[in-house]
This record gives structure tokens, sequence and C-alpha cells, in this order.
């Protein structure tokens, strides 16, 4: 949430996670799992005080549920730090692409510029490669652009196609720094 | 009380509940037993039998049963903690408990020192039983899905051989999920 001491970038910034979290509402998107992440804590913190947010412990546990979520005719969202990619492989490989249960994920890309930390450069690297072969279409968010149209973008994917989807969120996207 | 006998007890009392299978044996019991559309076989994924469960228990607020292992269940036990976490969620998890990988050649499961009903009860579900008899199971269960107010765990302690095992799930996963999910779908708005 912005602050009267943030500068004008990150008051910015937080304006485009509030927009983000309306967009996922408003273009029918719920409910939202997520483990915990600095890059997304701005948009996890919009959600939270919107829509709602469930915070759960572990992300292959977070995709398990919303295959449930889907199977109930939801359309969830699941957020989470790309480390957290490495956790859900199987989920997503035997449980969301074979059965068909289509959601969005939306993963904070640690390890890519501007994060420099030495313990995230190889899944960095990895986090879109690893999407590619898990067949899951991807886009980066351009957090000063229409954020609309991005979220669109998602849910025809998601929702017309019937596959998943992942928002990919730059380290810097709501005004995270190192 | 073998794995087939436990089976064949929550099916005789479950009706069209939403109703999980984990992968291995449970799966290929709960089909070979009664295939209905309300049954959702999960094949892969080991250890989110009841992630799922609680995906679908919450959505639908309707009690859901999880049928799961025990070796499942230790392969992911995060998920106790998360059912734990929701103290209005109507989900019944049945672990079946052999003390065996049974489907992949019996390795013994390491947890003769562990009480995975202590475990639930310590991450938060309100009520957790131990049976070993099918009279048991189906009492139980008859009482939970009246009224299912919070999570409740049947520990289902199984011995003796089982009967032979029916093949593997075949169908068709897309068109799996599909039906299982219309069924859930349209019985949840009707109930509502």
């Amino acid at each position: 949430m912005s602050t009267t001491a943030d500068t004008p970038r990150t008051a910015t910034a937080a304006d485009a996670a509030d927009r983000l979290a309306d967009e996922f509402v408003s273009q029918g998107f719920g409910p939202f799992y997520s483990t915990p992440c600095g890059i997304l804590s701005r948009l996890l913190n919009a959600l939270e005080s919107g829509p709602g947010l469930l915070t759960v412990p572990r992300e292959d546990n977070a995709v398990g549920m919303a295959a449930g979520a889907v199977l109930a005719g939801r359309n969830p969202v699941v957020l989470m730090q790309n480390s957290g990619l490495g956790q859900s492989i199987n989920a997503i490989a035997s449980l969301v692409t074979p059965y068909r249960l289509a959601m969005l994920f939306v993963i904070s890309l640690r390890g890519v510029h501007p994060d420099p930390t030495q313990e995230n450069q190889l899944m960095g690297r990895l986090t879109g490669p690893m999407l590619d072969g898990l067949e899951v279409a991807t886009a980066t968010l351009d957090s000063s652009g229409d954020l609309g149209a991005q979220v669109s973008w998602a849910a025809s994917v998601v929702r017309q196609r019937r596959r998943p989807a992942a928002l990919l969120i730059p380290p810097d996207a709501f005004g995270w720094r190192p | 009380m073998n794995k087939t006998e436990a089976i064949r007890a929550i099916l005789e009392v479950s009706t069209d509940e939403p109703t999980v299978f984990t992968t291995g044996y449970a799966s290929r019991i709960g089909c070979g037993l009664a295939d209905r559309p309300n049954h959702f076989y999960m094949i892969g994924s080991m250890g989110l039998a009841s992630s799922i469960g609680i995906g679908i228990a919450q959505q639908t607020g309707r009690p859901t049963i999880v049928v799961d292992g025990d070796g499942s269940l230790l392969m992911n036990p995060v998920a106790l903690v998360a059912a734990g976490e929701l103290d209005s969620l109507p989900l019944v998890h049945l672990v079946l408990d052999d003390g065996l990988y049974a489907s992949t050649g019996g390795q013994v499961v390491p947890s003769r020192q562990a009480d995975i009903a202590a475990l639930a009860r310590a991450c938060g579900y309100q009520r957790v039983h131990e049976v070993d008899n099918v009279e048991a199971i189906r009492a139980l269960l008859t009482e939970e899905l009246v009224s299912c107010p919070s999570p409740v765990f049947v520990r289902c302690l199984l011995y003796g051989p089982d009967e032979p095992i029916p093949g593997r799930v075949e169908f068709d996963l897309d068109a799996h999920a599909v039906r299982f999910g219309e069924s859930i779908r349209e019985r949840t708005s009707s109930a509502s």
C-alpha cells in the first residue's frame, strides 16, 4: 500500500498492484491462493484487502487446492515466487496439464534483473523454459502498460482455450528493490 | 479389514458426495467397485488428494470425501496444516493405513514412530478417529455426511491380505475431470 513516504515511483507501483487485483476480480478470476513473496507483496496486500486471499504453506498444495476450485467451476489464481515453481512441477505435470484443469499462475521472477541474489539466478533462468516444457502459456507483466488487456489475455487462455497460463512478474514491477 | 473392504464400506454409505481417491490402489479399487460420476481418481500427483479435496469442499460447501493413504499423506503432510486452518471446512479425510506402499511393491512406509492421528489433531482437525472395522467406518461416515461442520480425520487401520486389485484407471483424464466437475456442480447448484 502506498504511504506518504513513498516516492512517486513506488506510489505508481502500488497503484499498479491495486489495479491488477481489480482487473483479476472484474474479469472473473478467483479464488486466490498464494505463498509469500516480497516482489508480490503489494499485489498480495491488494488481494487480501479486496476479494480475499488464502495463504497456503507450500506451492504444490496451493496448486492442488486450485485444482479442486477448477473442478467446482471457479477460475482460481495461484500466486507464487518462481522458487515455488520448483515445488509445483509434478503438480502441474501430472494433475493440471493431463486433467486439463486450467488455472492462472502469477509467478514472480526472482533471479532476473534487477535481482542480483546468487541463490535465485538459476531458477531465474529456468522459469521460462520450465513453463514452456509444462505447456503453460506465459506472458511477462508490463506494469506500466494496459493491465486490462494483459488480464484479458490470461482470461482467454484459461477460460476459452482451457489451458493454464502464467503471468510472470519482474522484480521491480510493483516497486520491489533488492 | 483390508483396503477393498474399507473402500466398499465408504461406498456403501456415501452417495453423490464429491469423492477424491488418491493414486495407486485406492483409485483402482474405488473405480472397480463402483465408478460413479462424483468420483475423482487422482492417478498422478501423489500427496495432493486432500489438497484437491480442500479446494472442492471450500468452493462447493458440500461434505467432500478424500480417500487417502498413509504413504500418500506422508508424501505431503503440509495439507493437514492447510485443512486444519480452515475451521468450517466440510472435509471428511479418510486415511487407509496399511503401513505399505502397496502399488509400488509393498515397501514399508517409514512411519512406525509417527502418529498420524495425533499429527492431524495437532494441525487443527477437530474430530480425529481411529477405526479398525467396517462397521465403525459406516457409522462415522453416516454421521459426518449429514453435517460435517469442520475437518474430520479418520485413520482406518488395515490388516490382512487384500482381494485381487482391479486394473489401472485408464480413462481419458480430461474427460474424467469434465465428468466429475459437471456432476458436483449440478448437485451443488440444485442443493443451494
